[in-house]
């Protein structure tokens, strides 16, 4: 105390040198004073927190939300607790890696992928060209999925339980597999992998029409419980496209089927339904991830063209409901040019694209790079990542 | 074709200026800088061996360093032979290496270079030489140079203070390693120029008439005087030149010495020698990142457990555990420089585990740098009086280098040669202005 003393007579002895420090002085202190004040108000406020027992609550939801992501960790890795202690070091590596193609309808088609395959097979449907696009996702065969339908609810379901298909062969829809019937009005929206989510703070989700929402992934145990996320729709037309788990300080790409990407700070979304990308009356969402700085972000149009930018090139918006970056020039969009799948990749990714005439192929990402386009049969209809570190 | 430049390299900042016979050129050798044409004296050195200057360097080092983790490995260091009277053992030494440290930060190149018991430092695997340190940093900032005005750069005048060293022989050493280092980075042809002289050709070229000038060059590690007579190139003539190893890094030190170590416990931790000398420590930012063994992490534990001014020692822990260093002493740095213009200022480090807040007014800081003062004046008389001139016989003060701000300095220039004689020069570029125009004459 005797030497705080000191030295508010050292002020003082300031002051008295050159009476403009005192102005300077006064307005510091009074800085200080506001952010102890607030300090101190942080500190009542964790006190009452502690006192009237919210914080303990606090803590027991968080202890019971890390006992349920220990659940799914002993169910990907088949294993009891009194074998945990034994699990080998990275259990990934012995697992296959499933593609699944999935509908609207709640079909899910599920191929084990070889490391050198090329040619998977074909999805002889007649419908494949003038319906609702089936789209792609490649998996360990040892993890859990999330299915969001269009009308917000949500179920699990682990990938070793869905039936595998014969790779090479013609596949039908009436053959695929229907783990959860969509109810009366509803369809399925997406499949999106659940084995990040102890790693995960937010579940993001992106609509059609361009409203994104986070959900803290805290409350994963009563959203799975309850069966329910939600639409993140505001308007009764649109429909939920994607959920993706993502970490607060990841950003996310958005892509249009016009040919708009849109970043976005993850940090900085809203926890509500919110419109973030304006779109033309004929534009929609038709991709979006998480875009890594060691990877680049690919976009293939229907005719297979592939584009390829720099994920630094990704840029944020700074307003709340923005354009976003034009990848289409407006010459190409007047001659029908359009994205199809966009997703971030790294070099030795492969890409599986699936096209008109129901054949799902396997190239890899930098020979897509290198050569600009695609071979296929016909217009592509949807293309899947299958992540190099996922192959080995 | 290749081009002559002038290159001010300087203990805190650095410069690279042209002259074409009438105009000076700085050139904007660091971009990210908040003055381009001046570039942070700062080497930063990759456990792969790769090399950044300037700012940077510091931006390297803050992505690769702060709040990283640490694994410290046992290593053999070699061993000590132990006599008796009657016996005669070995016995190993190990140190314990951060193995996953993955840069060093390098400040007061040229410092080192005045010091004779420092004559190197180890960087991972490999030996830098002082001399190999300058040569790194100058082929670095000649390579900057290159790029700017496209050209080749075989020829330099490279700026020194009047006195690397009392000791004549150290002088003589300081100013070969720079040549040598010089040589190395590429410059085929170098010469010197004492700073302060430097200073004055840019000045002289202000002045429509001869005069008696005196530079005061007061930088990071050094204040340099010159008394001259300036004004006609070819009567241009140096009375007297004089300085001391008096500059803004003593300052810092003082200004952690007598406010900041309290922060860190001392004058509450007693008892717990090791914990004291890490407190003692401090001022040297270079030394402390040294300091963050797994023993003295423990030896902090214990401290902070037993309720040893457990909040001052926490913070200590985070400035060395967090590789807060650099960023506390640019913060000193700043608040120093804030009291050249503003009466008061506030000091403040807020990360993880430490929350210092120092409000500093310019009267403390005055009182804390008053033995410097008195030096500082007793040097700049002893000049004057060599140079057989009365201090009313100066035309002119051209003050140049940062610390030469700092009022109180100011005001005892005013005091010795009346307010109305001291001019004020460009703290930072002046003398590089004036190394470029004597690069040209010379060339």
């Amino acid at each position: 105390m005797s030497s705080f003393s000191h030295k508010i007579d050292e002020w003082m002895k300031e002051a008295e040198a050159r009476p403009a420090s005192a102005i300077t002085i006064v307005k510091l202190i009074a800085r200080r004073l506001r952010e102890l004040t607030e300090r101190n108000e942080e500190l009542l406020s964790e006190n009452i927190a502690l006192q009237n027992g919210t914080r303990v609550e606090e803590y027991q939801k968080r202890i019971s939300h890390l006992e349920y992501q220990l659940d799914l960790l002993k169910r990907r890795f088949g294993a009891d607790e009194s074998l945990l202690a034994e699990l080998p070091v990275n259990p990934a590596e012995t697992s296959s890696l499933s593609l699944l193609a999935y509908n609207i309808y709640g079909r899910i088609l599920r191929i084990e992928v070889e490391a050198d395959a090329r040619s998977l097979g074909r999805i002889a449907d007649e419908t494949l060209a003038t319906g609702e696009q089936p789209r792609l996702l490649a998996i360990p065969s040892n993890e859990e999925v999330l299915l969001l339908f269009t009308s917000g609810r949500v179920s699990t379901c682990a990938v070793a339980d869905i039936a595998t298909m014969e790779v090479g062969s013609a596949w039908s829809w009436e053959q695929a597999a229907l783990p959860d019937e969509p109810r009366a009005g509803e369809m399925l929206a997406c499949i999106a992998p659940l084995t990040h989510l102890p790693l995960s703070e937010f579940f993001l989700q992106v609509s059609r029409r361009g409203c994104v929402k986070k959900t803290m992934t805290s409350m994963a145990q009563s959203i799975l419980g309850n069966h329910y996320l939600g639409k993140s729709t505001l308007q009764k037309s649109d429909q939920p496209f994607d959920v993706t788990l993502c970490q607060k300080k990841d950003l996310f790409a958005v892509v249009t089927i016009e040919g708009h990407l849109l970043g976005l700070d993850v940090d900085a979304l809203p926890y509500s339904a919110e419109e973030r990308i304006r779109l033309t009356a004929t534009d929609y969402v038709i991709g979006s991830f998480v875009p890594r700085s060691d990877q680049s972000m690919l976009f293939v149009t229907q005719t297979g063209k592939v584009i390829q930018r720099d994920s630094a090139n990704l840029e944020l918006s700074k307003s709340g409901l923005a354009k976003g970056q034009a990848l289409i020039p407006p010459a190409r969009l007047g001659q029908g040019v359009r994205f199809i799948g966009a997703a971030s990749v790294q070099e030795q990714d492969r890409i599986v694209a699936l096209d008109a005439t129901g054949s799902l192929n396997v190239h890899l990402a930098e020979a897509l790079t290198g050569a600009g386009s695609i071979e296929a049969g016909g217009l592509i209809l949807s293309i899947g990542v299958i992540p190099a570190e996922v192959q080995r | 074709m290749s081009i002559k430049v002038g290159i001010d390299f300087g203990t805190s900042n650095s410069g690279v200026a042209v002259y074409d016979g009438q105009y000076v050129k700085l050139l904007p050798v660091d971009p990210k800088n908040v003055l381009p044409e001046v570039i942070k004296t700062v080497l930063y050195i990759t456990r792969d061996y790769r090399t950044s200057i300037g700012q940077e360097a510091v931006e390297n080092y803050y992505r690769d360093n702060v709040n990283r983790h640490r694994h410290y490995v046992k290593q053999w260091a070699g061993e000590i032979d132990v006599y008796g009277a009657d016996m005669h053992y070995v016995r190993d030494v190990f140190v314990y290496v951060d193995e996953l440290k993955p840069g060093r930060l390098l400040q007061y190149l040229k410092t080192a270079l005045r010091k004779e018991s420092y004559t190197g430092t180890q960087v991972f695997e490999r030996y830098f030489t002082v001399g190999d340190l300058a040569k790194t940093y100058l082929s670095l900032l000649k390579q900057r140079a290159e790029d700017i005005l496209r050209e080749p750069i075989h020829s330099v005048t490279l700026g020194r203070p009047v006195k690397f060293s009392e000791s004549p022989e150290q002088d003589r050493k300081a100013q070969e390693i720079l040549r040598q280092a010089a040589h190395e980075a590429g410059f085929h042809e170098v010469d010197f120029e004492l700073e302060p002289i430097a200073a004055a050709l840019d000045y002289e070229q202000s002045i429509p008439k001869p005069q008696n000038v005196v530079i005061f060059d007061f930088g990071g590690g050094t204040l340099d005087i010159a008394v001259m007579r300036l004004g006609d190139p070819r009567k241009r003539e140096v009375y007297a030149s004089g300085g001391v190893d008096i500059a803004g890094s003593d300052f810092d030190r003082t200004i952690i010495e007598k406010r900041m170590l309290p922060h860190f416990g001392l004058g509450q931790v007693k008892h717990h020698p090791e914990i004291l000398e890490m407190i003692q420590a401090i001022p040297d930012w270079m030394a402390l990142p040294e300091l963050g063994t797994p023993i003295n992490k423990n030896i902090l534990e214990k401290a902070i457990q037993a309720g040893t001014a457990p909040i001052q020692v926490r913070s200590l822990q985070g400035l060395i555990y967090n590789d807060l260093a650099f960023t506390f002493y640019n913060r000193v740095e700043a608040g120093k420089i804030a009291l050249s213009k503003d009466g008061a200022t506030i000091v403040s480090l807020e990360d993880k585990d430490i929350a210092l807040w120092e409000l500093y007014t310019r009267h403390q800081f005055e009182t804390d740098i008053q033995h410097y003062l008195v030096d500082v004046e007793k040097v700049l008389l002893d000049t004057i009086a060599k140079s057989g001139l009365d201090p009313a016989e100066i035309d002119a003060v051209v003050k140049t280098g940062g610390s030469s701000n700092i009022p109180l300095f100011t005001e005892m220039l005013g005091r010795i040669f009346g307010t109305e004689k001291v001019r004020e020069s460009n703290s930072f570029t002046s003398v590089v202005a004036g190394l470029a125009i004597k690069a040209y004459t010379v060339g």
